[in-house]
């Protein structure tokens, strides 16, 4: 595993500067797209004549902590040796990092040559994952903004109300396979297996008050489980990141 | 547009919400942003580039090379945008999915955030007032992870948190637990729904399942960027049969 660390305490003012530029302007930009991020959803909530219970935003928010809580501050943590501090202001903002930024950034380190973890690998880092982005963008505004969009209205009501009412188990039966493979470890798959469907077919309709919880009570049941079961011959293993490499698109970006 | 008519806690005609113009403008806020922190990293990189023994050549070589490399992810990313529009709209879907999030959290935390209110996305309980507290649950839960970066990286930087300092067990088994967990639990969530559910799941699973077989055996890394969008369309193709056949009592 490559760490940007070991290079950063370079003594050049060009580069010093680089690391200040990008370090301010990344959280400013940051700090910009979180704003626009809420500001849409806020506005939903509070002003559109909606009338929300906000209760219930909180509430929601609480079993989503829950569920993804412990992610919010693993990630960063687990990304940054791999993207160094500048790359983090772009990574978390434009997001799906290990299916598309990573292989940019590695993708334009093996093509100058460069390693990672020297200032030509972050460099080139930042570039890739700028041109990516742009690429990004762009794809996105036509084919989902535009094309998308279009395609929605023409298309006949009934394949509407399907798509509508059967996306999310469409979605989760992939998302699951995809989350069994990229771990690979079938201790914690079984132990997650059981706790989920013991809440689910067992927990959930003996006591319906904890539905609301119920996604949140599998996780850090699941947790807890597979701590204690986990497998201590292999704790010895130093703390790597996982294969930048790999093919888990289910990581949340 | 009439949209000041159609905003009604109550009605399921989301798109009529998730399409006003406020979430539009806000959603190629997010955009902009994108745009200018990029131009203002290229420049930074051009003026620190010779300090770094990196010719412009180079530059543009490694700006190109990323650009080419996202074309595949950028156009499955798409692909699975498009199939969520009719339950998001397009502003969520280019900010939350397309953008800052990722397919698999937003649509499990929309899903917690529905559960809480007793309702299903893209049911007949979807209503406007439940896409709204989705959307902004789900907003907020995205943002934590833009909030621990804020955080977190300058630490980082300043070496004040190692990785080394945390038990490395931790660090793969509770992610990794949680991840497995979270998923299991919402996707056997869907199974009592509906039979028509069931075989959505069942044939979402068994296409990935089947790709990523053979991605593996080729060695095909774009058949794994696809697998997700490839699956989801396969699933929607085979519950519409089952539903127009009428195997299963209507949901």
């Amino acid at each position: 595993m490559t760490t940007v660390k070991s290079t950063v305490n370079s003594a050049d003012p060009a580069l010093e500067q680089f690391d200040t530029t990008t370090a301010r302007w990344g959280r400013l930009t940051m700090i910009a797209g979180l704003f626009f991020a809420l500001a849409g959803p806020a506005y939903l909530v509070l002003f559109s004549g909606l009338d929300v219970d906000h209760a219930r935003i909180w509430t929601a928010l609480l079993a989503i902590a829950g569920t993804f809580g412990v992610l919010w501050i693993v990630e960063p943590l687990t990304y940054y040796p791999i993207l160094g501090q500048a790359s983090m202001y772009q990574a978390f903002m434009i997001g799906n990092i290990s299916n598309k930024l990573l292989p940019s950034a590695l993708i334009a380190q093996a093509a100058i040559g460069a390693k990672a973890g020297t200032r030509r690998g972050e460099l080139a880092a930042v570039m890739a994952i700028s041109g990516a982005a742009m690429v990004h963008l762009v794809s996105l505004l036509v084919l989902v903004g535009l094309l998308g969009s279009w395609l929605v209205s023409v298309v006949p009501a009934d394949v509407v109300a399907v798509v509508q009412t059967y996306i999310l188990p469409s979605v989760l039966g992939a998302v699951l396979v995809q989350a069994i493979v990229s771990q690979w470890n079938l201790r914690m798959t079984v132990v997650a297996a059981v706790v989920s469907a013991a809440v689910v077919f067992v927990l959930v309709p003996a006591v319906p008050a904890l539905a609301f919880f119920g996604t949140a009570i599998a996780v850090i049941a699941t947790a807890v489980l597979a701590w204690f079961l986990r497998d201590r011959s292999a704790a010895a293993e130093p703390a790597a990141p996982r294969r930048e490499d790999s093919s888990d698109d289910v990581r949340i970006d | 547009m009439k949209l000041r008519t159609v905003v009604d806690g109550a009605s399921t005609d989301i798109l009529s919400v998730a399409n006003l113009p406020v979430l539009w403008i806000c959603a190629l806020g997010v955009f902009a942003v994108i745009v200018v922190q990029t131009l203002i990293y290229v420049r930074a990189a051009r003026v620190a580039a010779p300090a770094a023994g990196m010719s412009s050549a180079e530059l543009r070589t490694s700006f190109r090379a990323g650009a080419v490399s996202a074309v595949g992810p950028s156009l499955a990313v798409a692909l699975v945008a498009v199939a969520l529009l009719t339950v998001f709209g397009a502003p969520a879907v280019l900010v939350r999915i397309g953008l800052i999030g990722s397919v698999s959290f937003e649509t499990g935390a929309a899903s917690i955030a529905a559960g809480t209110m007793g309702a299903d996305l893209g049911g007949p309980t979807y209503t406007q007032g439940v896409f709204a507290v989705a959307f902004m649950a789900m907003s907020l839960g995205g943002a934590m992870w833009m909030l621990a970066t804020l955080i977190l990286t300058p630490l980082l930087k300043r070496g004040d948190v190692s990785l080394r300092k945390v038990n490395p067990a931790v660090m793969t088994v509770v992610p990794g637990a949680a991840l497995l967990g979270a998923f299991f639990a919402l996707g056997l969530g869907e199974l009592p729904k509906s039979g028509n559910h069931v075989v959505a799941f069942l044939a979402s699973a068994a296409v990935m399942a089947v790709c990523l077989g053979i991605a593996k055996a080729l060695r095909a890394q774009w058949i794994r960027e696809w697998a997700l969008g490839i699956a989801i369309l396969t699933a929607l193709v085979v519950t519409y049969a089952t539903v127009g056949a009428g195997v299963f009592p209507a949901a």
